[in-house]
């Protein structure tokens, strides 16, 4: 039987053809659920839309709602202030907590590691709503089961949700309380894969175990801390649910976020041109956020690179 | 396989695949998915819903006309409503609406109006129609009584001050006639934290609801004059301050110490354990109160007309339900929805919906078997309330407005601001809005 030469251009092209093919249905869906929705933004920041007599009537308006954004909407500004606050002080406590429950962990016994992952995962699987209920019972002002508490202990009553002062930082509270599991997740899984032959070498250099979480655990984990970090910043500007269910952004603007005043402009007040505005700015502070974040981890990792 | 044969299988299994999905398409599709003879309803999940299913099922089984009720929380209520009107084809054959956002339905040409589907159609003597709310006059862009009829109250909630007749026949108190009654009252009553004196929602979701009937009783208004049209800002009046001060003496001197967070599940909560011994509130959570379950004051939580400010003038605020029938739904949906409304308006069904739970939206129930029915006695209060009760922003920017007077009632009652700056502040505020939106105002004069 005669062997037919295998022609490479046909191959290249069938390749070609089939990188594509299979390329094109993630990149459609992509274009179509991602990046259409920011340019149909990007445009309705531009319009004001107003419904007359049942059918939309959208005008442009350039700049105009941008221009309205930066001076007026005070309570947007709020809500950046509040969201900064909100994510330096909740991410700052979580990767501490996630950070040195995972050591604590790690250090367990097989069925301890079990039993503790188990129980420190739990606020992560409760659903929004149920969290918001469980907290605002043990948060109330006169039915709270922490209030209760203080008062068996003969100490002043405080108003953790109503009063502007305690208001964010109880927020702040549920958030840790309900996010930490996934810095403990995340920087758990990086403790596992550390090389443990590092370790062992190490013995002979640290003094103790600080040394040891100084001088060699915290520089390994260091690109998994700063991906969790990453990550937990850009999801902690993301904050709705938790504000929507315990303060409603009250008191005054204590607890005003982002996300807040976008769902209120856009969707209660429907001011749609508006809330586009708002949307892209804070799509914009997300996304300089993670072209940092990214630019960190690149930097660090390109140090390590050319220290090895 | 030959190339024959993979070709013939692909056209085949591409054949296949397109006929499924034709018919996906024609299941899913709106005309298919509409039976004829069904009345799509949009409500909402409010205290009121079972005994409006109940009327539901009664006419279901009387006329055979069936319904689909897609109940939702209020909070995704406009949402839906706005998807369904805005649309090619409405999911909805009726919608309730809440005062809040009559306005923008009625504004936006959504709703057809009644008399077009049957031109003899009127609400009939005795309808409560809370302030002109069933009508629109579009070329005042406000609600009026001689205006286009575009809807027909399904649910009548007003404010009403609940006391505990049982605290005030110990402290020898009688009902109060006036806020400084109540005040005082209340300072009798105030024994913190065992028992509050007064309490009225303060957030920024409902403190406006609250504050309105004090605005309106003391002889204040949020515009110069709404049924002529005339949209100018005159929240920050001597009137409107005094009202104001009045509101944060009373939350701060015999409230709950809670007073800008507490909204209306806690509030309800403090009267029916018996932790406050008067409030504000809406009319509709006297179905909680006079639940055994749910209330420990069920036989001596009492109604009255809200007090009067200084010149006797008494007023209440209208939180009630408008249903309307929107033009994008077939006309034989909307003959359907209309004649169940109008059966649903007829006084004996109203003492069933009564009997249901349900707050009527009649004002001339006293001569029907609720009169001397002790568990119904909140009718007298209800409906005196329901007639000096008027809607505080009537018009289709009344979300953003309350949005903004909200906030700045609310910094006020926390003590963030003094009245004074939250009333110039809201009324600077609401004249920028209203004035973008082309409306001609005559400038607020600051306090």
């Amino acid at each position: 039987m005669a062997i037919r030469p295998i022609d490479a251009t046909k191959i290249e092209r069938a390749n070609f053809w089939w990188r594509v093919g299979s390329l094109a249905p993630a990149i459609i869906v992509l274009a179509l659920l991602s990046i259409w929705p920011v340019f149909n933004l990007a445009y309705l920041s531009l319009s004001d839309v107003k419904w007359v007599s049942g059918s939309a009537v959208v005008d442009f308006v350039g700049l105009r709602n941008f221009h309205e954004l930066f001076t007026g909407e005070e309570v947007y500004w709020a809500g950046v202030r509040n969201t900064i606050i909100f994510a330096i002080c909740a991410v700052t406590l979580q990767m501490i907590f996630g950070f040195t429950m995972a050591l604590a962990v790690r250090r367990a016994s097989k069925i301890g590691r079990s039993v503790l992952t188990a129980v420190v995962l739990l606020p992560i699987v409760i659903p929004p709503i149920v969290i918001g209920a469980m907290w605002r019972l043990l948060l109330g002002r006169d039915f709270g089961i922490v209030n209760s508490l203080l008062s068996y202990l003969s100490l002043p009553q405080v108003d953790w949700l109503g009063d502007p002062r305690f208001a964010l930082m109880s927020v702040v509270v549920v958030d840790v309380w309900h996010w930490t599991p996934f810095v403990f997740l995340l920087t758990l899984a990086g403790l596992e894969s550390l090389d443990q032959e590092v370790f062992e070498a190490a013995k002979l250099d640290v003094k103790n175990r600080w040394q040891e979480l100084r001088y060699v655990t915290i520089p390994l984990m260091m690109p998994t801390i700063l991906i969790t970090l990453a990550f937990r910043m850009i999801l902690s500007f993301k904050v709705f649910d938790e504000v929507f269910l315990l303060t409603g952004g009250g008191p005054g603007t204590a607890t005003e976020v982002i996300n807040f005043s976008i769902n209120r402009v856009f969707f209660a007040q429907d001011r749609v041109g508006m809330g586009s505005a708002m949307s892209l700015l804070t799509i914009f502070g997300v996304a300089a956020l993670i072209v940092v974040a990214n630019t960190v981890v690149r930097r660090r990792r390109k140090q390590k690179d050319a220290a090895a | 396989m030959s190339e024959k044969k993979i070709g013939r299988y692909t056209r085949r299994t591409l054949g296949r695949l397109l006929a499924g999905l034709s018919l996906a398409a024609y299941l899913t599709s709106p005309a298919f998915a509409q039976d004829a003879g069904t009345i799509r309803v949009l409500i909402s999940q409010s205290p009121w819903l079972n005994s409006f299913v109940s009327l539901v099922d009664q006419y279901q089984k009387d006329t055979g006309t069936k319904f689909q009720l897609d109940v939702t929380p209020f909070g995704g209520m406009v949402d839906k409503m706005r998807n369904s009107v805005r649309a090619q084809q409405g999911s909805y054959d009726i919608i309730n609406i809440n005062a809040q956002g009559l306005a923008e339905m009625y504004a936006g040409g959504f709703l057809r109006p009644l008399k077009e589907i049957d031109s003899s159609f009127s609400l009939p003597e005795g309808v409560l129609d809370f302030g002109g709310s069933a009508h629109w006059n579009a070329s005042k862009n406000s609600f009026d009584p001689k205006g286009e009829l575009l809807g027909v109250p399904t649910n009548g909630n007003v404010l009403v001050l609940y006391y505990r007749s049982d605290l005030y026949k110990q402290a020898g108190l009688k009902v109060p006639q006036t806020w400084d009654d109540l005040l005082a009252n209340a300072k009798k009553l105030h024994n913190p934290p065992k028992t509050y004196g007064f309490v009225s929602r303060g957030t920024r979701e409902s403190i406006l609801f609250d504050f309105s009937p004090v605005l309106f009783s003391h002889g204040g208004s949020f515009f110069a004059d709404p049924e002529t049209g005339d949209f100018s800002v005159t929240l920050n009046s001597p009137q409107g301050l005094q009202a104001l001060e009045t509101f944060i003496k009373l939350n701060k001197e015999v409230g709950a110490g809670n007073a800008g967070a507490l909204e209306q599940a806690e509030l309800i909560q403090l009267l029916s354990t018996g932790k406050a011994a008067q409030g504000t509130a809406v009319i509709a959570a006297v179905a909680d109160l006079q639940d055994p379950n749910k209330s420990i004051v069920t036989d001596t939580i009492e109604t009255a007309l809200l007090p009067a400010g200084p010149g006797g003038k008494h007023a209440s605020v209208a939180g009630h339900w408008m249903a309307g029938i929107p033009k994008n739904v077939p006309e034989a949906n909307q003959k359907a929805a209309l004649k169940f409304l109008k059966w649903f308006l007829q006084k004996d069904t109203q003492v069933a919906y009564t009997q249901a739970g349900g707050i009527p939206i009649r004002k001339d129930l006293s001569d029907t078997a609720l009169a001397g029915d002790p568990a119904y006695r909140f009718i007298k209060a209800f409906s005196e309330n329901a007639d000096v009760a008027k809607m505080n922003t009537p018009l289709k920017e009344g979300v953003r407005m309350k949005e903004v007077i909200s906030l700045y009632l609310n910094r006020a009652l926390i003590g963030e601001i003094s009245a004074k700056d939250a009333l110039n502040g809201a009324a600077t505020e609401m004249n920028q809005i209203l004035t973008a939106a082309g409306y001609k105002l005559t400038p607020p004069k600051m306090l």
